[in-house]
């Protein structure tokens, strides 16, 4: 017997009527954490809809900070989408065969989080109509060009590039999905799914062509997911502001994007897979994968602290290791330390065995990389831009409720659109979990060398050799 | 048949099994009466390909000159901006002495671009959408796999073909 076949208990009959279970009634908690989502959403639209008729004066920011919490969430929100497109494309090329049962809800998370991360540099804006205009390539009203080289305008471009790969290669891999709903429904639901499947059959030719697209898509997804982070890193790393004018920047934003990204794709699927009961698809062994993962990432995002710290002192920079003190021992040296024990610390629990088998455990502790992610780049933003070149202006700011407000309310966005789709869409990708499943042989194909079951000796789309 | 016939028209021989469609598909090729036929298959798994004879498919070329394209897009949009209003900043001249910052424009257009063209490309060789075709077993993209031949009846030896070769269902479309 094949490794496979002692893995699964399922076989590839089972995964359509079994994952499209999320179609009919819910677990009576997806309807608990539904409307708790959409309460945090209505609540922040009326915050969002408050200042933008009033105008920013209701946060609580003061010169020279003048963008805290929202360039914080932003940051956070294009991070935690990172881990959708490791797993999806990243994971593709690398053969990783538990990627195949949890890439469909890790990408959609990443489009969540895009939207979320995009709202808030047109929040911030104040009339985000008028913002809208000027984040786009489009001549001022003196005629003039905006300036290509402020990364603020690269940033514009990596991540509608991102948003729009990460939605097309989402939906790209939907679409034969969609095609598996619309067969088993029946009237007005049956033409719905039809239309959003685009007709697909099936055919050989299809999956052929779909095959090939499919991996170019991940080809190219592959080093945006890299750049994008990177090209967010330099909005900071492109000044001078000390804390922020260093090499290092790019790497460890992408690395701390995945951590969060990971710790995020943990935390939702440890709930969708209990109230759609997905346990027999998505089995310990996946979850185990995306922790051991969790923990890479997290022991690079700890080097990378480590390094930002003695480069400040070993530079020589006076001012450089004045903000890094500063920020250990400093006024701000509370989200320092939250980030430290949340990102280096309590990940580090994951080299056992024992705790990551333990789902509850493993669980507090991504949420707690989480809030350790978000109050990393806060400490990042704000102890740098509190105390900049002139030291009369030097303050101190604090989150107030309106900013905290917002926060929650984006939170209500991505799990709303998140649930919305956990109803309506496979969670897990039907067609890629088959090929990851014991492949339907007859006696004959199971015996011998396994017949035309392999006598190709390469993966198809997700397949690989190790889980 | 006529070029005015159903497509759809034919029959149907149902598998379950993936090394059985495998072989069949290898002597369906040899055999000259299955012209035209179609392959249905809830997934894609390499052993089809393999036993189809397919390539490279040609989607390739679509994501190069899309990548191309793109290139030229995100060098060109900044280039022809600054010569029509050249911006000049802290001192420096633009153009394509800048060429440097527009790096970053230039292959995030490559990768949209490029991912674009992907996509048209998997949609117009996978001939889809096509609202004129219809699905002929919806078994096809659950569990099982099935040969479609147009024009085909059942009292036709392609039938009895199918049969022999361990179709567990045979059937007109």
């Amino acid at each position: 017997m094949s490794d496979d076949a002692k893995l699964w208990s399922k076989t590839i009959s089972d995964v359509n009527p079994e994952i499209l279970l999320n179609l009919e009634k819910p677990h009576p908690s997806f309807y608990a954490a539904f409307a708790l989502a959409v309460l945090c959403l209505l609540f922040g639209i009326v915050l969002v809809g408050l200042h933008t008729t009033y105008g920013l004066g209701l946060w609580n920011f003061a010169p020279p900070v003048y963008w805290e919490v929202d360039i914080t969430n932003f940051v956070f929100w294009v991070g935690i989408g990172h881990a959708g497109t490791l797993i999806s494309a990243i994971l593709f090329l690398f053969r990783a065969k538990w990627r195949n049962t949890v890439n469909r809800s890790a990408e959609a998370m990443t489009i969540f989080a895009v939207i979320c991360a995009a709202s808030f540099p047109l929040i911030h804006m104040g009339r985000m109509w008028v913002g809208a205009y000027w984040a786009l390539p489009l001549p001022n009203t003196n005629n003039l060009w905006i300036n290509f080289r402020s990364p603020l305008v690269w940033d514009v471009f990596a991540i509608s590039t991102y948003f729009t790969t990460s939605l097309l290669f989402w939906y790209m891999g939907l679409v034969p999905d969609l095609a598996s709903i619309r067969d088993r429904m029946t009237g007005f639901k049956r033409l719905v799914y039809g239309f959003m499947s685009f007709g697909w059959r099936g055919t050989a030719k299809q999956w052929w062509h779909y095959e090939a697209g499919y991996g170019f898509l991940a080809a190219l997804a592959t080093p945006l997911v890299l750049s994008v982070h990177s090209v967010v890193s330099w909005d900071f790393a492109m000044s001078l502001q000390p804390g922020w004018h260093t090499v290092i920047f790019p790497p460890y934003f992408v690395a701390g994007a995945i951590l969060s990204g990971c710790a995020m794709v943990y935390s939702l699927l440890v709930p969708v897979r209990y109230m759609f009961k997905l346990e027999k698809f998505i089995l310990p062994e996946h979850l185990d994968a995306c922790l051991r993962l969790t923990l890479l990432t997290s022991t690079i995002v700890s080097y990378a602290y480590a390094i930002e710290f003695f480069v400040a002192w070993y530079s020589g920079n006076p001012y450089e290791w004045a903000l890094f003190a500063k920020r250990a021992v400093g006024p701000y040296c509370f989200y320092f330390w939250v980030m430290t024990f949340c990102n280096c610390i309590f990940p580090m629990a994951f080299w056992s065995k024992k705790i990551r088998s333990s789902i509850p455990v493993s669980l507090v502790i991504c949420i707690l990389i989480n809030v350790g992610m978000w109050f990393e780049r806060y400490n990042i933003i704000v102890s740098s831009l509190v105390e900049d070149f002139v030291p009369a202006r030097w303050g101190h700011v604090q989150p107030g409720l309106w900013e905290i407000g917002i926060t929650v309310g984006s939170f209500g966005l991505f799990f709303t659109f998140y649930l919305i789709f956990c109803k309506f869409f496979p969670i897990v990708s039907l067609s890629e979990i088959k090929l990851i499943m014991p492949k339907p042989l007859s006696s004959k194909g199971k015996g011998g060398h396994g017949g035309h079951g392999g006598h190709s000796g390469q993966p198809a789309k997700g397949g690989a050799h190790h889980v | 048949m006529s070029s005015n016939a159903n497509p759809d028209r034919g029959i149907i021989g149902i598998f379950g099994y993936l090394d059985t469609f495998c072989r069949t598909i290898e002597q369906v090729r040899e055999r000259t009466d299955f012209a035209g036929h179609e392959l249905f298959s809830p997934t894609s798994y390499h052993e089809i390909e393999h036993a189809c004879g397919f390539g490279a498919s040609p989607v390739r070329f679509f994501t190069l000159i899309g990548a191309l394209t793109g290139t030229c897009v995100g060098f060109g949009l900044p280039l022809l901006c600054d010569w029509d209003w050249p911006l000049i900043v802290g001192g420096k001249t633009s153009g394509v002495y800048s060429l440097p910052a527009y790096v970053v424009l230039g292959f995030e257009c490559t990768i949209l671009l490029g991912v674009l063209a992907t996509v048209l490309g998997m949609l117009l060789l996978g001939r889809i959408p096509n609202p004129r075709r219809r699905v002929l077993d919806p078994r096809t993209t659950d569990d099982k796999f099935a040969i479609f031949l147009p024009g085909a009846t059942m009292a036709g030896a392609q039938a009895q073909f199918l049969k022999q070769c361990g179709a567990e269902e045979v059937r007109s479309t």
